[in-house]
């Protein structure tokens, strides 16, 4: 019987140790033998040899069930050592796509002011002057006029030269109060290393009664705003023109790149400027026939901010469906 | 405009302020700070006097000069042609490092000894004044022989570019720019008193003004004999420094005076209004044949339209002789409406009446005459001629709670009354209940009660403004065009997601050739006017000419897999604008890698189409033969979603392909707004299993699928779900068929499905494809 003992411990593999299974436990295995002899045994030593056999019965399975479960786990893991791969071969470059970074900043940027509760307004890209102009206080000799370089057609329409038309539309069509921004598509008749015929505007416009709207409100939003974009920039107001507002002011932040210490980017200022904005002139008010009104406004160019949040150096690249520049977005 | 410390500090004591500081005012008051460049004279560079000057005896162009350079006298070989003794010149001793970085040493010039260089204003640094050294004249203030020229703070100035916005044509000019920082830094302007001389000839024996009509404008003159002018040193400087250079002297004085006091000046050769001698020059106030204001000769000649130009011929172009000074005024709006109407050629004066120039007259005509007499030795007639119109007085009011309301914070009102005396406005009709503001006229900008904000708003400074937050009232802006940018942000992540670059491009696009690849284009009459080049001349009607030339551009660039998607505005022939969605495939379908042994498959329609669906869902699509000329003859399809026209979806055509240099490349249109965007609603799914049938049929190449498709469609049990197409196999024993599998899944909402039931639906497919189509088992 010891040798069985043996025989179980040392099969060297699942296959094996069936054969050993059946010459053990077999119909014709030697515990059946065993217990067959019992029938000559003289019966008063029955009782003890059948309690020997269950008991060498019991030890045999139980040393067989680990033996098993032994070899079977050796088993599996030599399968997988054979199916052993180099993982670092498989180092993958993803083949996702990107969105553009101008888009995805402006994304981000009514992201933030629909959470501030502004309505998103787009409008129509091809324009008439009382939209475009007349009714931003941009009469025709206005010599604000020369700084947008205007796109006209044969029929005296125009392609929009900031996305301020949508406000126009937006008053005209509903009552205050107005809470809005218009993100899109803009043109202006100039095409430099710094400047592209079309490029990306939001602006944003807040109407309620007389004397609700203040400065200090739009000073408000647009510090939070910009420090949102930007991380812990330092913010700054310079009183500026427009037509279409009064007081007016252009917003700068401390130069992203040398951190105000003034860098070529800065042109050795340490301030980068990125928004402009103002209280909105009575005149635009009179021309959508609103009274007793107060409201601010204020716009961006998206492709400014874009560049400077990803540090893009080329401005027409962004118009080029160039991979080498956005497979960097991925 | 072009500002230097020195010269403001002409018209306002700067003392103690530094040029940062200077700049950061500028900035706070709304004068934008463009450029600072500081002017710095190095060190040994002394103020010295030329005693004696004699020619080198071997060199015929250079001279051997004694200069006094207070310490002692130097001997120094100088070459410029205009010197000589009793000169005050600039010399760089020995030891002194000059801005190009030469260092002066002693040297033997042709033999003779020389201690040092007599300079040009070049040499040291300054704005290049012609040929030969520097003369220094009266006009540089007080300075010593020996004295180190570092210290004059003329040739050590600092110089400030503003970029002035267009509403403040009143800041065209030193004193205007004064005038804001007087109000800034509450200190007095220097206001300029010149008193008359004691010429006994009046101007009246000269010149008579009269006029046709009466005009919107003001003009005043003055009667001078010139003689032997020389413009001094410091306005040549000057003048060099703002980049004007005028063809005569009289014009460059002109042009200085014009800087510094913002007056339009103007100088008239008095023989233009009379030839003959000891006669008087009319001069005729008219209008022209376009109604613009003008000045005339007795002969209805031209000699200037006001504020826009002056007539060649009656310019002052001698050195000497008598000329009339004019310096006249129009309201910018009044020009610059004109000027819409009526478009003539304007000189660069136009640029400050148009802004709004200078209306205190006699305070740019006395300061001319007094830098002519100071600088020649001419002599001016007594007295002026004018012709004055009495403009219109604007009064603001505002009420100090509107002040504070626009701003958002409580301004006290001797704060307010202060800044807008300081800035020339005139409050004395003011009352407890708000101001009364009498707006000086030269502030052509100001008009309204906002306009007085803003001048407080720029004094105060905003940075002393506490921001706060609006005060909300709740509102659902959730709204249509929100739901549309939404849509189109959602389709753009989907498309990124599913291996497509986004991509920008212009909406215009060259017309020549969307009309080689049969694009309908803008109509002509609704046409772009002018375009910026040629290449972009018209508004597109697709999206597909800008990818595949992004796709090329790639492909030149060296990528073997192009996948680009783009959503923009195209543009009918009517010009109506519309959002579509537009993608390119070129090229490899994957990245290389062990698995595509380095071997990625090309491209083809299946996987191209995949693509797309997985970015805007299920897909169905039907023979198509495109408009334009970029689609593969046969392998164009109409995408249709739910029964509803998408777009088109194609192979490239292959000479288009060749002539972009790309690869096996697709593409696809689709129209946005047809793209399904819904809420979606949860079907009822059967709780049974599905069972799967293949059926492998020979049909006649003739055949679409399209056909055996409305055929199996209108046949089949309600059982049978779904069927698609999963084997096609072709060759010689099949003629001109194609054997065709096709896989049928069935699912009952009431049963698991029996054999039996699934034989019977199929056998009734079976047969109608039979009979119908002539179509049968492989």
């Amino acid at each position: 019987m010891k040798e069985w003992y043996n025989k179980i411990n040392e099969a060297q593999s699942v296959d094996a140790l069936e054969e050993i299974r059946i010459a053990v436990f077999g119909k014709k295995g030697i515990l059946a033998a065993e217990f067959a002899k019992m029938k000559t045994a003289p019966n008063e030593q029955k009782a003890q040899i059948a309690k020997d056999l269950n008991n060498h019965k019991t030890a045999l399975m139980n040393e067989f069930t680990a033996k098993k479960i032994a070899l079977q786990t050796q088993e599996l893991q030599e399968a997988m050592k054979a199916e052993a791969i180099d993982v670092s071969m498989f180092s993958t470059k993803s083949s996702a796509g990107a969105l553009h970074p101008v888009m995805e900043t402006m994304d981000r940027i009514v992201e933030y002011f629909s959470s501030m509760n502004f309505a998103v307004k787009t409008g129509q890209i091809v324009e008439d002057d009382f939209h475009n102009f007349e009714a931003l206080n941009l009469p025709k000799y206005h010599p604000a006029r020369d700084m947008q370089d205007t796109f006209y057609f044969k029929d005296e329409m125009l392609l929009r030269t900031h996305t301020s038309p949508v406000q126009i539309r937006t008053m005209l069509e509903s009552k205050p109060p107005i809470r809005m921004i218009a993100p899109g598509a803009v043109f202006r008749r100039d095409y430099d290393l710094t400047h592209t015929p079309m490029f990306h505007q939001i602006e944003g416009l807040l109407v309620d009664e007389e004397g609700k709207v203040s400065f200090a409100n739009l000073k408000f939003i647009l510090e939070d705003f910009l420090k949102y974009m930007f991380g812990d920039v330092a913010v700054r107001f310079r009183p500026s023109f427009f037509p279409f507002t009064e007081p007016s002011a252009e917003v700068d932040i401390s130069c992203v790149f040398c951190k105000g210490e003034g860098c070529r980017v800065c042109s050795h200022t340490g301030w980068l400027e990125v928004l402009g904005c103002g209280i909105v002139d009575q005149n635009v008010f009179k021309a959508v026939e609103y009274k007793n009104v107060s409201g601010y406004a204020f716009g961006l160019g998206v492709e400014r901010f874009a560049m400077l949040i990803h540090q893009i150096g080329d401005l027409r690249s962004l118009f080029e469906g160039d991979i080498k520049l956005l497979e960097q977005f991925q | 405009m072009i500002v230097t410390k020195s010269w403001l500090n002409e018209w306002i004591d700067l003392g103690g302020i530094s040029t940062d500081e200077l700049a950061k005012t500028f900035n706070a008051i709304g004068l934008e700070v463009d450029r600072i460049h500081e002017y710095r004279v190095p060190q040994k560079i002394l103020f010295g006097k030329v005693l004696e000057c004699e020619k080198h005896p071997d060199a015929d162009k250079l001279n051997v000069c004694k200069v006094d350079i207070g310490s002692s006298i130097r001997q120094i070989v100088c070459g410029a042609a205009n010197v000589r003794a009793g000169l005050d010149v600039v010399v760089a001793t020995v030891g002194a490092v000059m801005p190009s970085g030469l260092a002066i040493k002693p040297v033997k010039l042709r033999g003779i000894d020389s201690d040092g260089m007599i300079c040009s204003a070049g040499e040291i640094g300054l704005p290049d004044l012609g040929k030969g050294i520097m003369e220094l004249d009266a006009s540089m203030g007080a300075y010593s022989i020996g004295e180190e020229v570092s210290t004059n703070p003329i040739f050590n100035d600092d110089l400030i570019e503003i970029e002035l916005t267009a509403n403040r044509g009143d800041c065209l000019s030193i004193r205007g720019i004064a005038r804001d920082l007087s109000a800034a830094f509450d200190r007095p302007i220097k206001e300029y008193t010149i008193t008359d001389n004691d010429e006994k000839r009046g101007i009246g024996r000269i010149l008579s003004l009269s006029h046709e009509k009466d005009l919107d404008v003001n003009l005043r003159y003055k009667a001078v004999d010139l003689k032997e002018l020389t413009l001094p040193l410091v306005i040549r400087l000057r003048l060099a420094q703002i980049e004007e250079k005028r063809e005569t002297d009289i014009k460059s004085l002109l042009s200085y005076v014009t800087h510094a006091t913002g007056v339009i000046l103007r100088a008239y050769d008095c023989e233009f209004f009379c030839k003959e001698e000891n006669k008087i020059a009319k001069v005729i106030l008219d209008e022209d044949k376009n109604q613009f204001a003008c000045v005339e000769a007795q002969d209805k000649e031209m000699a200037s339209t006001i504020g826009v130009s002056q007539v060649s011929t009656s310019k002052m172009k001698k050195q000497e002789g008598k000329l009339f000074l004019e310096a006249s005024y129009i309201p910018p709006e009044i020009i610059s409406k004109k000027m819409a109407e009526h478009k003539i050629d304007a000189d660069s004066l136009f640029y400050r009446t148009s802004r709004g120039s200078e209306p205190e007259l006699e305070g740019g005509l006395s300061y001319c005459v007094d830098l002519i007499e100071s600088s020649s030795s001419s002599t001016t007639f007594s007295g002026i001629v004018e012709f004055s119109t009495q403009f219109r007085e604007k009064i603001v009011t505002v009420k100090k709670q509107e002040i504070d309301e626009i701003i958002g914070a409580s301004i006290d009102k001797t704060v307010v009354s202060k800044i807008l005396k300081n800035l020339g406005f005139d409050t004395s009709k003011s009352s407890t209940d708000g101001f009364v503001i009498n707006v000086p006229q030269f502030r052509h900008d100001i008009v309204n009660k906002q306009d007085i904000v803003e001048e407080i708003v720029r004094m105060v400074g905003i940075d002393n403004i506490p921001s706060k937050a609006y005060t909300l009232q709740e509102k659902n802006q959730l709204e249509d065009n929100y739901f549309e940018y939404k849509k189109r942000s959602i389709f753009r992540h989907r498309a990124a997601q599913s291996g497509f670059f986004e991509s920008v491009h212009f909406v215009f696009d060259e017309k020549k050739v969307l009309n080689a690849y049969g694009f309908e284009t803008t109509k002509e009459e609704l046409e772009l006017l002018n375009p910026i080049v040629q290449t972009l001349d018209t508004l597109r009607p697709t999206l597909l000419t800008g990818l595949l030339k992004a796709a090329s551009q790639n492909t030149k660039n060296g990528y073997s897999s192009v996948k680009l998607f783009e959503i923009g505005s195209v543009f009918t022939p009517l010009r109506e604008e519309s959002l579509k969605m537009a993608f390119i495939f070129s090229g490899e379908k994957e990245n290389e890698n062990l698995s595509n042994a380095g071997k990625p498959a090309k491209i083809d329609f299946g996987y191209f189409t995949q693509k797309i669906s997985d970015v805007v869902g299920d897909l169905e699509l039907t023979q198509y033969t495109t408009k334009h000329k970029l689609a593969h003859l046969y392998q164009s399809a109409q995408v249709l979603h739910d029964g509803e026209v998408l777009g088109e979806l194609f192979r490239v055509h292959p000479e288009v392909e060749k002539a972009y240099g790309l690869d096996v490349t697709y593409m696809c249109e689709l129209d946005f707004s047809k793209i399904a965007y819904a809420l979606k609603t949860a079907k009822k799914s059967s709780k049974y299993q599905a069972s799967f049938r293949d059926l492998s049929i020979i049909t006649p190449n003739a055949i679409s699928y399209e056909t055996i498709k409305k055929v199996i469609q209108s046949n089949a049990v309600k059982e049978l779900i779904r069927f698609y197409p999963v084997d096609q196999y072709s060759d010689e024993s099949l003629d001109d068929n194609t054997s065709l599998s096709i896989r049928f899944v069935l699912q009952s909402d009431e049963k698991t499905l029996e054999e039996e039931d699934i034989t019977t639906a199929m056998d009734s497919i079976l047969a109608a494809l039979q009979k119908e189509l002539g179509i049968g088992l492989r």
